[in-house]
């Protein structure tokens, strides 16, 4: 065998097709067999010249999307503002969302009752190696989709958890993703070339934006950071509420008397702040707003790190209000919604006003799932991973120009074609297999495990993409026709050669004897 | 005068205010409030005042959770006596008001009566005095905003020339004068072995691993400046001798005498209490007494600086 792969490949030029007819021919005997064959492959139009951009114009409409992607890389003292953002971030809500863009890396966090938004952009600046691109689906209906890429806080929070030990200990930092892989990869390189890896899975969704216009607000206090530190102290944890009264003449932070706490439990503190204390202090509006604690709380946690004053834009009680940090390298917005002044007292604040961009890439990943069963399709839908593309894989006889792609010798091919043939057939009886579970509850477990089989297909999906399955067949076909019209050559020359060694000894023992009636005996074997 | 209405009245206080020059000044008595529990009004004007004052009402925290405040013209006592609700343990702890405020204006319900009893927690009062940790001036002021609280107001110094003002409001529940009986000092019972404590940092840590083995202590002492402590289960027996404590004088010479000094006087406690006990001291303090009553009770006596700290365990039944 491996003399005929060497053989092959003194050919030359580009990857023929029907490496099994090209043997054939040398062989000698089939020559005529052979040659038909080739003459009514030209006949079919496939003229070697055209081939490849026939080729190219196949694989166009094929490939459905180059993936989204980022790839960032920052230094050992940029991991901690990082892991500060993180951690800021942390306090708002349990998810996170890595939204890459022209401007920058930004993440964002929006609670449960959508009653506050934290968003930290870092500009490329910030990184030392900033790379990102949008998915681009070459279809009918060109569609630019984001890496919508959204992580679990409880994944992503203990990687960033002790901060001093990363700065000493990290040298740089390397996050990547693609939206068709389904984890973020965080690598740190420490020192003593420790290399650490983490891989976190995420979930696609449409990452949410707030719409609040920081300009707009009538009342601007910028302070430094270590100001409302001090006055954070004074408020227990029980308490959940800020108050924020502001005249033009002083400042007060207190913390908020509800009447249906106890009020003859709890301490009530106030601190009073003059405005010479301020960096910037514009009151255009007397205005008491009541907030939440725990995000200020998490805005400060990240001010520590950055160094730059916090300005706070507020507005009359029910309209929300923005704790920003605005830096050369950074970008940090925290917008709360505070408690409506009625006479009520509602209870719930105003949620914020968020927009939600709504992509179709949903749909499209729907529409291209032809050909597959509908067990498997109902499994994408189902499954919180963002399925890749899948290719029809009802490929006609035709498109054998992708073969040309294909950088491996046929035999490899078909050696992995033999072992995906069974696996396929195995994926798909567990694709049937998990149907039914689904049914049942425990979907974390068959999301996993579909996971782990999916991750395989994923990588056997993309070799499709080259060798469609179906002409695959065919080509196994015939190799092991050809293969079993060799063997029976062999096996009928063997058989030839042994008699031949037979007649021999029995000529050279009857020699010694007899003459020439042998010889009449061999041409008759022969 | 039991059940006293709490009519709301403004608390109108100008204090003459030269904290620059740091002298003792005093007050008149601007307070007019109509309260039927009394009036106080205290002024800490020394930093290192304010953090001693942080210290102790950290102390205190720790001791106890909810303890009564007792408010005299000439001290200030921290008072734990609620039997049922500590498991027995008692503490009095006594501060003299010289040696802390530079101002000192109280008035009782009345002249006969001239305290003033209040009820807090003390995980408030020390977080609130937190703040106060490097304060310029601390106040102190009992008002009524509708709830009887205990306001504390710190100035802080701040970078700027303006300095900032941060007020407390601790609620307190007054205590009525019929149950003023129960929060008196406690007598020292006539110890059987009196015994200097040793270091207490290392006690505690004793203590500590003991916990986990045993809830059941035996404390003994003898005249000889031996103390051990003892915990017993069925599986091991643990037992940690100090040894050349020392022995504080005894006040009557009879007791010394009977008494043979290699006899051990003991006690058997539940260790959480010792453990609450012990963990409330930060620092190292000044007189350390262990007084053992065999088999009743174990009284501590420690000495702050100025702070005194009286500290019962009764035994386990």
């Amino acid at each position: 065998m491996k003399n005929e792969v060497r053989r092959r490949l003194l050919y030359g030029g580009p990857q023929r097709p029907f490496y099994a007819v090209k043997r054939n021919s040398s062989l000698g005997k089939r020559r005529r067999r052979g040659g038909v064959k080739s003459r009514s492959f030209e006949k079919r139009g496939q003229h070697p010249g055209t081939r490849g951009r026939q080729a190219e114009a196949r694989l166009a409409t094929r490939l459905v999307r180059a993936p989204a992607m980022l790839k960032c890389g920052m230094g050992g003292s940029q991991v901690k503002v990082f892991g500060k953002a993180i951690q800021a971030l942390s306090r708002v809500s349990d998810e996170l969302w890595l939204d890459p863009s022209e401007k920058g890396l930004a993440l964002r966090s929006v609670n449960s009752c959508r009653s506050a938004y934290g968003c930290v952009l870092f500009s490329p600046v910030f990184f030392q190696q900033y790379q990102w691109s949008t998915s681009v689906k070459m279809n009918d209906n060109d569609t630019i989709s984001n890496l919508n890429c959204k992580l679990g806080m409880k994944s992503i929070l203990p990687i960033f958890k002790c901060l001093n030990s990363l700065e000493r200990n990290v040298e740089s930092c390397k996050i990547f993703t693609r939206s068709d892989k389904c984890k973020v990869v965080i690598q740190f390189f420490c020192r003593h070339g420790i290399k650490r890896t983490h891989n976190v899975c995420f979930q696609e969704s449409q990452p949410l934006q707030v719409i609040f216009e920081k300009s707009t607000c009538s009342n601007t206090l910028m302070i430094q950071p270590r100001v409302l530190a001090e006055a954070i102290v004074l408020f227990t944890s029980s308490q959940e509420e800020v108050t924020l009264a502001v005249t033009p003449f002083n400042v007060c932070i207190k913390s908020s008397n509800e009447e249906s706490m106890d009020l003859t439990s709890s301490v009530h503190s106030e601190m009073f702040v003059g405005p010479d204390e301020f960096d910037f202090f514009q009151i255009g509006v007397d205005t008491e707003i009541t907030f939440c604690f725990k995000e200020l709380k998490g805005m400060l946690i990240f001010s520590e790190a950055t160094h730059a004053p916090i300005s706070i834009h507020f507005d009359f009680p029910g309209k929300p209000m923005a704790l920003s940090i605005d830096d050369m390298l950074l970008e940090a917005n925290f917008i709360l919604a505070t408690l409506a002044d009625e006479p009520s007292r509602a209870s719930s604040p105003q949620s914020l006003c968020l927009s939600q961009k709504r992509k179709r890439s949903d749909l499209i990943r729907s529409n291209s799932k032809a050909g597959k069963n509908v067990t498997s399709k109902a499994l994408e839908h189902i499954s919180r991973k963002a399925a890749p593309k899948r290719l029809c894989p009802n490929e006609t006889l035709t498109d054998i120009s992708a073969l040309e792609n294909c950088g491996s010798p046929p035999l490899k091919r078909v050696s992995g074609d033999v072992g995906e043939v069974p696996a396929s057939s195995v994926r798909r009886a567990e694709e049937v297999l998990a149907s039914p579970c689904l049914r049942k509850t425990e979907n974390k477990m068959i999301n996993h495990r579909r996971e782990k089989t999916e991750d395989s297909e994923d990588r056997r999906r993309q070799r499709d993409e080259k060798n469609p399955p179906s002409y695959k067949g065919f080509k196994l076909q015939r190799w092991y026709r050809d293969f079993s019209r060799v063997q029976r050559a062999l096996g009928e020359f063997t058989v030839c050669l042994r008699l031949l060694s037979q007649e021999e000894t029995s000529v050279q023992e009857r020699g010694k004897s007899d003459g020439g009636v042998d010889e009449t005996r061999l041409a008759k074997n022969g | 005068m039991t059940s006293a209405v709490l009519k709301c009245c403004p608390v109108d206080v100008t204090v003459n205010r030269s904290l620059s020059t740091g002298k003792l000044h005093r007050v008149e008595l601007l307070l007019q409030t109509k309260l039927a529990l009394g009036t106080l009004d205290v002024l800490l004007s020394k930093s290192f005042l304010c953090a001693r004052a942080v210290g102790v009402s950290n102390m205190i925290a720790k001791l106890a959770k909810t303890c009564t405040l007792r408010i005299s013209p000439d001290k200030l006592n921290f008072i734990l006596s609620d039997k049922l609700a500590s498991g027995g343990v008692s503490m009095w702890c006594e501060l003299e008001q010289e040696n802390f405020f530079s101002e000192f204006q109280m008035e009782g319900i009345s002249a006969a009566n001239n305290e003033i009893y209040l009820e807090l927690t003390s995980e408030n009062l020390s977080r609130a005095l937190k703040t106060a940790q490097n304060a310029r001036a601390l106040k102190i002021k009992l008002t009524n905003k509708h709830y009887p609280c205990l306001t504390v107001s710190i100035e802080l110094l701040s970078v700027s020339s303006s300095s900032r003002i941060v007020t407390h409001d601790i609620p307190v529940k007054v205590i009525p004068r019929r149950l003023w009986k129960d929060l008196q000092e406690p007598t020292v019972p006539d110890s059987d072995v009196s015994i200097y404590l040793p270091v207490l940092k290392t006690m505690k840590s004793v203590v500590e691993k003991m916990k986990n083995i045993s809830n059941h202590l035996i404390i003994e002492a003898n005249l000889n400046g031996e103390l051990n402590l003892k915990i017993e289960t069925e599986l091991v027996c643990v037992t940690t001798h100090f040894k050349d404590l020392g022995n504080p004088p005894l006040a009557s010479e009879n007791a010394s005498q009977a008494r043979n000094p290699e006899q051990m006087a003991e006690v058997h406690i539940d260790i959480r209490k010792l453990l609450q006990f012990l963990a409330g001291q930060q620092a190292n303090p000044t007189k350390a007494v262990c007084n053992i009553v065999n088999n009743k009770i174990v009284h501590f006596d420690l000495l702050h600086e100025d702070v005194s700290l009286q500290y019962f365990i009764p035994a386990l039944s």
